[in-house]
């Protein structure tokens, strides 16, 4: 455990320190404060304006970052070295990948908590009631930025940060739209051709094998105050969690055969 | 039984470079099946070799770029995997966890984190070992007092010059008091004072009971501070010994000084050598080596007011030891080549 927590500490500090990730969340911050002046014209809809965009912007600035450091996290160590002071040491490889795991999950926890925190000021400034249900679709996306963060981490076990970072936004847009695309009609019944039936074939593959993320989104349901049942939620880490755990034993068993050259 | 600080036997590494080689699982089995080249290839970067360092030894390996040095120490440290073949870390087999807590090491061009500073980048290392936040704190203002960098204390590591990163490197390869360092190019990119510090170190851990395994370019450190010495070229073991027996073994020649050795019995001798020459009345020979010296000697003996001077053993530098043997090497290699079937 120390030396999981060890490596973990280690990519908390490094994110933390890093000035793009700085950056980042306050442009972030300031993407809502925007919010505010823009949700300020509409007619007396300013908090429905406010929780759709604000829960929109903390989603996807917390992808986006997670893509971005997630597909460099093992890379980096490897590129620049790093790691070959650390596995002469007495550490499993899958005990590095879990603590670099950990370590970027824990830095989005406190970067989500912020903006969290920011969106919440806002509320009490318009004198609006930030609910339940906005900590039930915060915690989904929390949730959501886990997978996505286990997708970068199994891609770039094995591959450039650039394809990783392909494929884990392949992978991120097609968990976002797997209930539509599961229902996809590509022809009428008399048109389909067996290569329009093989496609289909594929593509419906693909969206069974990524995870569906449309489950966390429940904007709409906040937005009307359409209260979520915490049963949900609960199914919703459950369903997460098993993916992560998946995706990270996979990418352990990927890095285990690597040879650091 | 005597137990091996660490040893390698009959190891052999393969690379599967390329596109496909990289992808673990599929990519070398597909390589070696279809044979498939461009897309990927295959590198012998190490061909089958064994050695073993014994406890309390400083041990040095010497060789050419790309002769295989830092493939076998990878393999060694459990960073690559060998293709075939086995090794020992402090009489476990490679991968022991309770080995590696005994291990220090410390790779060529080292890169750390620059966003740390000393003290914090030393607690991080002392961390992966388990150590109590006391010892982490002790060990690490100790490592840094006994390098010099109490002064850098509060600089991060991007400040740091390359003497310091070398310097602070080492101090990660000491922060568990390791029974086994193993040093990759310790010396490389330091300036004459810098290189002074790791031999003086060096002396210092031998003094302490350590093994010390260290790869270099530099022969002359080397010569200073070894007991024995492995030369490794094209991936193989040209040369391992002690330094006395390598330098002057049976091929080493041997310079014969005589006088009053005249007319036809010098000639005679002289078919013999490989050199001679004669001035101030003295009479040099060069024997290419140390295996005809008594019949040379015999025949000396028997030309009448000869006088022997002396017979001086060669011995050998480093430097040629390891030309030689590169060289012996290369000829090898290009031998193997031209003789293979196209």
């Amino acid at each position: 455990m120390s030396q999981i927590f060890a490596i973990a500490l280690n990519t908390f500090r490094e994110a933390t320190r890093n000035r793009v990730f700085a950056s980042l969340i306050l442009f972030a911050v300031a993407m809502l404060l925007l919010t505010l002046a823009v949700s300020s014209a509409s007619l007396h809809e300013e908090v429905r304006l406010m929780k759709d965009i604000g829960l929109f912007l903390i989603s996807t600035f917390s992808v986006l970052i997670s893509i971005f450091i997630g597909v460099n996290l093992v890379y980096k160590e490897i590129e620049r070295k790093t790691i070959f002071t650390i596995i002469p040491k007495p550490i499993f490889r899958f005990q590095f990948l879990l603590g670099k795991y950990f370590g970027l999950a824990s830095t989005m926890l406190i970067q989500l908590i912020f903006m969290s925190t920011v969106l919440a000021l806002i509320f009490w400034g318009l004198d609006a009631n930030f609910g339940e249900e906005m900590v039930q679709a915060l915690l989904l996306i929390y949730i959501e930025v886990l997978i996505v963060i286990a997708i970068a981490l199994f891609f770039s076990s094995f591959s450039t940060p650039f394809l990783s970072g392909l494929l884990t936004i392949g992978a991120f847009i097609i968990g976002r739209f797997v209930d539509r695309i599961l229902v996809i009609r590509l022809a009428s019944k008399d048109e389909m051709t067996p290569a329009l039936e093989n496609v289909k074939t594929f593509v419906k593959t693909i969206a069974h094998i990524v995870p569906d993320l449309s489950i966390f989104n429940t904007t709409p349901y906040v937005v009307y105050e359409d209260p979520i049942d915490w049963s949900y939620v609960l199914n919703g880490v459950g369903y997460g969690v098993t993916y992560v755990i998946i995706l990270l034993f996979l990418a352990s068993l990927m890095f285990t055969r690597r040879d650091f050259i | 039984m005597n137990q091996h600080a660490l040893s390698v036997q009959d190891l052999v590494k393969t690379f599967d470079l390329g596109f496909l080689g990289a992808v673990p699982f599929l990519g070398p089995g597909i390589t070696r099946r279809f044979q498939l080249k461009g897309i990927a290839q295959r590198v012998e970067a190490v061909r089958g070799i064994t050695f073993s360092v014994e406890p309390g030894e400083v041990f040095g390996f010497l060789g050419p770029n790309g002769a295989g040095k830092t493939t076998t120490i990878k393999v060694l440290m459990g960073l690559i995997h060998p293709t075939s073949g086995q090794g020992t870390l402090l009489g476990a087999p490679l991968g022991d966890a309770q080995a590696r807590a005994r291990l220090g090491f410390l790779p060529e061009h080292p890169y750390f984190y620059e966003y740390l500073k000393p003290l914090e980048f030393l607690d991080f290392y002392a961390r992966l070992f388990n150590l109590t936040h006391r010892e982490r704190k002790r060990r690490a203002e100790a490592l840094l007092d006994r390098l010099g960098l109490t002064y850098a204390k509060d600089r991060p590591l991007r400040k740091f010059s390359k003497g310091m990163i070398q310097r602070i490197g080492v101090a990660q390869a000491l922060i568990n008091d390791p029974a086994l360092v193993v040093l990759d190019e310790p010396m490389s990119g330091l300036d004459p004072m810098g290189r002074k510090d790791v031999r003086d170190l060096i002396f210092e851990l031998k003094e302490q009971g350590k093994t010390v395994f260290f790869s270099s370019h530099i022969l002359a450190d080397v010569e200073a501070l070894c007991d024995r010495v492995a030369i490794m070229a094209r991936g193989r073991i040209r040369s391992i010994g002690g330094l006395h027996e390598l330098l002057t073994d049976a091929q080493s020649p041997v310079e014969i000084v005589t006088r009053g050795v005249e007319g036809a019995p010098r000639e005679a001798l002289a078919a013999l050598a490989a050199q001679a020459r004669e001035a101030s009345g003295q009479q040099t020979f060069i024997l290419e080596s140390d295996a005809i010296l008594e019949s040379f000697l015999d025949q000396l003996r028997a030309v009448e007011g000869a006088r022997l001077i002396s017979v001086i053993p060669r011995r050998r530098s480093l430097e040629d030891l390891f030309v030689e043997e590169a060289a012996k090497a290369d000829a090898a290699d290009i031998q193997a080549h031209e003789g293979a079937p196209a």
